[in-house]
């Protein structure tokens, strides 16, 4: 009953969304992703990655952060999240610097000197 | 359930089991220096190590980042009465003649003057 509702106002109406909810979202979002490509090149750095699997390595923290904010969302992410894609892919550049700073830093203090 | 105690400990565990791995693999690499090995990989112990907590502190951090909210604008309609719309600060009243009318209204002296 509940599920006919729901896919009934998704093709006539538009659904009107809150910003503040939205923004708020976006913002816990943003924290984890900064935390994450911090956290993870660090790691990167530590293991003594070179070369493609480092690359490799910040896409796989990457998707292994949007699972875990999924499952976090409880398995309904349209509730919280206008688009599941565009969580997986924004700011994914942004994040690659951060994470290629951190990632060399690690390595020339662990491996280098 | 904004963040507990359990998730500010794992993300510290987190961190300290990292700084861990990071030590290991410096003296791994001073071991191998000594010994004149050549460097191809950690040992996987390590490895492991480091990854475990990196998930560990990556859980830790999403629970403390804060909690999401609902982004359909009804679910905050929903808790509100109509007559919360009737509520309106502008037209609150809080001094006005009728008070005259109470028993307990004593006229004051700069009143009377006037």
């Amino acid at each position: 009953m509940a599920g006919k509702i729901r896919t009934k106002q998704d093709k006539d109406d538009v659904i009107a969304y809150s910003e503040i909810a939205v923004r708020n979202n976006s913002a816990v979002v943003e924290y984890c992703r900064i935390s994450m490509a911090a956290l993870s090149g660090g790691t990167a750095g530590v293991l003594g990655l070179t070369g493609l699997y480092g690359f490799g390595f910040y896409v796989l923290a990457t998707i292994s952060l949007w699972m875990m904010i999924l499952i976090k969302a409880g398995g309904e992410w349209n509730k919280y999240f206008v688009s599941r894609r565009s969580l997986l892919t924004s700011g994914f550049f942004s994040g690659l610097f951060t994470y290629v700073l951190f990632w060399t830093f690690l390595y020339g203090m662990v491996h280098v000197y | 359930m904004a963040a507990k105690a359990i998730h500010k400990i794992v993300t510290f565990l987190g961190f300290l089991s990292l700084l861990h791995a990071a030590f290991s693999a410096v003296q791994h690499r001073s071991y191998l220096r000594i010994t004149e090995q050549e460097f191809t990989t950690l040992p996987i112990d390590i490895i492991i190590q480091g990854v475990a907590s990196l998930f560990a502190v990556m859980y830790g951090v999403m629970h403390i980042a804060g909690d999401f909210k609902e982004i359909r604008a009804v679910v905050d309609l929903e808790n509100k009465s109509w007559e919360t719309f009737r509520n309106l600060p502008s037209f609150q009243i809080f001094n006005h003649r009728g008070k005259a009318l109470s028993p307990e209204y004593m006229v004051e002296e700069a009143d009377r003057r006037r």
